[in-house]
């Protein structure tokens, strides 16, 4: 296979898959797979609505999943983007409350919060990898924890909203909120904010001195070592800017749809964002088609549910099930390989 | 006289490659039989399928008795005693307690029966190279093989160990096991053994009695026609370039003690000694991926062959132009803005693949894909295509055939003529004492003796690396 049909069939082979995948669910789940599937997509595409709840699915998916491209292309497996959008969601949140600036500027400045929020959750624990040899596996899926916690104790004390019913802040202003990109649906201008940060990632990666470095340390780290790669600080830094995209998502989810931080912001988005990335085989462009294959998995799921009676958890099985035949793929590829003399 | 291992007819493919195409071998009680090629000839593949480990396509493998194989590589558990590795999975045993008093002295009388001076009870991490080596032969040597398979047994040997080794050899053939040696060191064919059959592409292109040949002779077997010959040694100007004094780093027996040395510009010193002497830590010193103390003073810039071109040197599923680039992307003149150079990257990959000969279909196919010798040239050309003051090949030709070999000693020697100073450390006693101009023989990380090109003495300095003087 050549590279071509390489990228090609990594993707789309994981397109099939979801599809029999499903299939079998909802046989399982007793509903015709041509009836769960029509449920589906109408569900997530069947009008203004519903195209706008799948694509604002997609930008949530879309943040994480570029922020843990980068790390795991520097073969650092962030599994902590959960935690990183909350905390880039609280520190956005908390300022957007407090601010008193213009629009604009005050939106700009919540973005610029949310991703020193992420970015200084995914630092934590690229120091701790890069100083003391931890595993970033542990140290980010931890984190998550200790974000949750965080958040819920700061929502729930000091910046808890004069009115909030629950662990909430304050409402932002209308001037902070991102400008809508489909009128009369949820769906913001951040999607575009995500699709250029795509390219410009793939650009990272592909063309700089940065992204090439990057690469080396992921692909071959005692090459890139001896190469004059600093390998410690490609760590901290890939850990680092890979949480600030995380928390930029998390800061674009208060100002652009919730219009305030609460705790309950995310189902998942930063886990989902794993498969998404793995599905979108690590390139930023294919990331970006995969996030909307889930984003219509998320937002259709709810409507198969309630017309195909499917129920919703199905999704979340097959997302499991996704990233588990795609570690399985990529094992079975390197063992086939090794065979040869 | 029956044959103790017979092959006939045996034909093996790989996707793509055909490895062995209608061999014929018989090994024959008491016979000391040598088997060389170039890398990719097929030694391995036939050699993996005498003793049982590969299935051949066609053909058939007849053995009288048991056949044992010692790798090239140790397979040996470090931290486990002598009599457990040599007895593993065969261990005496009384109910279900293993019987150590009985593996001991099995052990002892195996290794008194060969010739062999073994403790039985040290751990095999603390034991030299040459010793495990011999616990790797007990191993075998107590399953009685009527056939033995010995793949590259020598590589890691001192010139003393490679001696006591094939004494041992010599004896068990003399008992009447039949022994194949699988090797690409020549003079041991000639010196020990009785046949020699020479492998190419596949197919056996020679066999001969090693009375009626001659090292030359198999060599142009080997490569199908006349080997390569490294490129003149020129008169040159000699400049200060590296200077190194009282150097110590590293720890355990790879610990530098004091090191020093000079290499100039102009000139090729090589570093002799027996692999485990500390060359690996004085290369990350001088590449200062270690801490050390002492002095290291260099002028202009450096460039390295790493050791292991697979692990250190190549990204394995990055293509030639992407790899052509490794160590050499922060230079300034790789990039154009922000962006890498990518026209002048392609430019420079052809240049490499041009002058060093890298034979792959295109500039964008995976290193992986690339024979072990196109990847070690590839390695070479790009530590010598921006003209470095220093160059520090490590084991430049390690595992690669001799066309290839012959070709990175060539353009090592043409860098050496133009001017640049080059650190050889090399485990092949012979390559050192061909390029080098001077001689440094390295025991236990230090300096246990020098030599100039007109006074190199093989045997002494076989001896100083043995750790006598």
């Amino acid at each position: 296979m050549n590279r071509y049909t390489r990228a090609f069939a990594g993707p789309l082979g994981a397109i099939a898959l979801i599809v029999v995948l499903m299939s079998l669910a909802m046989i399982v789940a007793g509903t015709s797979p041509i009836d769960g599937f029509t449920a589906l997509f109408v569900g997530a595409l069947g009008g203004r609505n519903e195209i706008g709840e799948t694509l604002v699915a997609t930008t949530a998916l879309l943040f994480p999943a570029l922020g843990i491209c980068l790390a795991f292309r520097a073969g650092l497996f962030n599994i902590g983007a959960e935690g990183q959008l909350l905390v880039g969601a609280l520190c956005a949140g908390a300022l957007g409350a407090a601010l008193t600036v213009p629009g604009p500027l005050g939106i700009f400045l919540m973005l610029v919060a949310g991703a020193i929020g992420g970015g200084m959750w995914g630092a934590i624990a690229g120091w701790m990898k890069a100083r003391f040899g931890a595993n970033e596996i542990i140290a980010t899926l931890m984190l998550n924890f200790v974000a949750a916690a965080f958040a819920l104790e700061l929502v729930s004390g000091p910046l808890r909203g004069p009115l909030a019913a629950g662990a909430e802040t304050a409402w932002l202003e209308p001037k902070y909120w991102l400008p809508a990109l489909l009128p009369g649906t949820r769906l913001s201008i951040a999607l575009l904010f995500a699709l250029a940060l795509a390219v410009l990632l793939q650009w990272v990666l592909a063309r700089t001195v940065f992204g090439y470095d990057l690469r080396a340390s992921g692909e071959a780290p005692e090459a890139a070592r001896r190469s004059g790669i600093n390998l410690g600080r490609i760590t901290w830094l890939a850990l680092t800017l890979s949480g600030a995209i995380a928390g930029v998502g998390g800061a674009t989810i208060v100002s652009g749809e919730l219009h305030r931080f609460n705790t309950q912001l995310s189902p998942g988005y930063g886990f989902t964002a794993i498969a998404v990335a793995l599905v979108g085989d690590l390139q930023p462009l294919w990331i970006c088609l995969a996030a909307f294959g889930f984003g219509i998995l998320e937002s259709g799921g709810l409507a198969m549910q309630a017309s195909a009676q499917v129920p919703k958890d199905a999704i979340h099985v097959i997302e499991g099930l996704i990233i588990f035949v795609l570690a399985a793929r990529r094992y079975v590829a390197t063992r086939v390989e090794g065979t040869l003399p | 006289m029956d044959a103790s291992l017979s092959l006939r007819g045996i034909r093996k493919t790989f996707p793509g490659i055909l490895a062995v195409d209608g061999v014929d071998l018989d090994l024959y009680p008491g016979e000391i039989h040598a088997l060389v090629g170039e890398n990719g000839a097929g030694k391995s593949t036939l050699s993996a399928i005498a003793f049982g480990e590969m299935r051949p396509d066609e053909g058939t493998v007849t053995a009288r008795g048991t056949v044992g194989l010692v790798h090239q590589h140790f397979e040996l558990i470090g931290r486990l005693r002598v009599w457990q590795n040599v007895l593993l999975g065969r261990e005496p045993h009384r109910g279900w307690r293993i019987d150590e008093g009985a593996a001991r002295e099995r052990v002892l009388a195996i290794a008194q029966r060969n010739g062999l001076e073994i403790d039985p009870n040290a751990f095999v991490d603390s034991l030299p190279i040459g010793v495990q080596q011999r616990v790797e032969l007990l191993r075998e040597l107590d399953r009685d093989p009527t056939v033995l398979l010995l793949d590259e047994p020598t590589a890691a040997l001192a010139p003393a160990e490679i001696e006591s080794f094939f004494a041992t050899v010599v004896q068990l053939a003399a008992r009447g096991t039949a022994i194949m040696i699988v090797t690409h060191k020549l003079q041991e064919v000639i010196a020990y053994a009785k046949r020699v059959t020479v492998m190419r592409h596949g197919k056996v292109v020679e066999r001969v009695l090693t009375a009626q040949t001659s090292i030359d002779a198999i060599a142009r077997a080997m490569v199908g026609g006349a080997v390569p010959a490294v490129a003149a040694r020129a008169p040159t100007e000699l400049t200060p370039c590296l200077h190194v004094k009282d150097l110590c780093a590293g720890s355990g027996a790879t610990q530098l003690r004091d090191f020093f040395l000079d290499v100039r510009g102009g000139e090729i010193v090589g570093i002799a000694g027996v692999e485990g002497n500390g060359q690996s830590t004085l290369a990350d010193a001088l590449a200062g991926l270690i801490e050390y103390t002492g002095i290291i003073e260099r002028s202009g810039t450096m460039s390295s062959i790493p050791q292991d071109r697979q692990r250190e040197g190549l990204v394995m599923n990055w293509s030639l132009v992407e790899n052509a680039l490794l160590g050499r992307q922060h230079r300034k003149a790789a990039r154009r803005g922000p962006e890498l150079d990518r026209m002048r990257a392609r430019a420079d990959t052809q240049a490499i693949r041009e002058r060093f000969d890298v034979r792959a279909a295109n500039l964008d196919v995976a290193v992986r894909t690339l024979s072990g010798g196109n990847q070690q040239k590839l390695v070479v050309g790009r530590a010598l295509i921006d003209t470095p003051a220093f160059v520090l090949a490590y084991n430049p030709t390690r595992g690669v055939d001799v066309g290839a070999a012959a070709l990175v000693q060539s353009r090592l020697m043409e860098a050496r003529n133009s001017g640049i100073a080059v650190l050889l450390i090399s485990f092949e006693l012979d390559e050192i004492l061909t390029l080098a101009d001077h001689v440094i023989v390295m025991y236990r990380g230090a300096v246990l003796g020098s030599f100039d090109r007109d006074a190199f003495d093989r045997a002494a300095i076989g001896r100083l690396m043995a750790g006598s003087s």
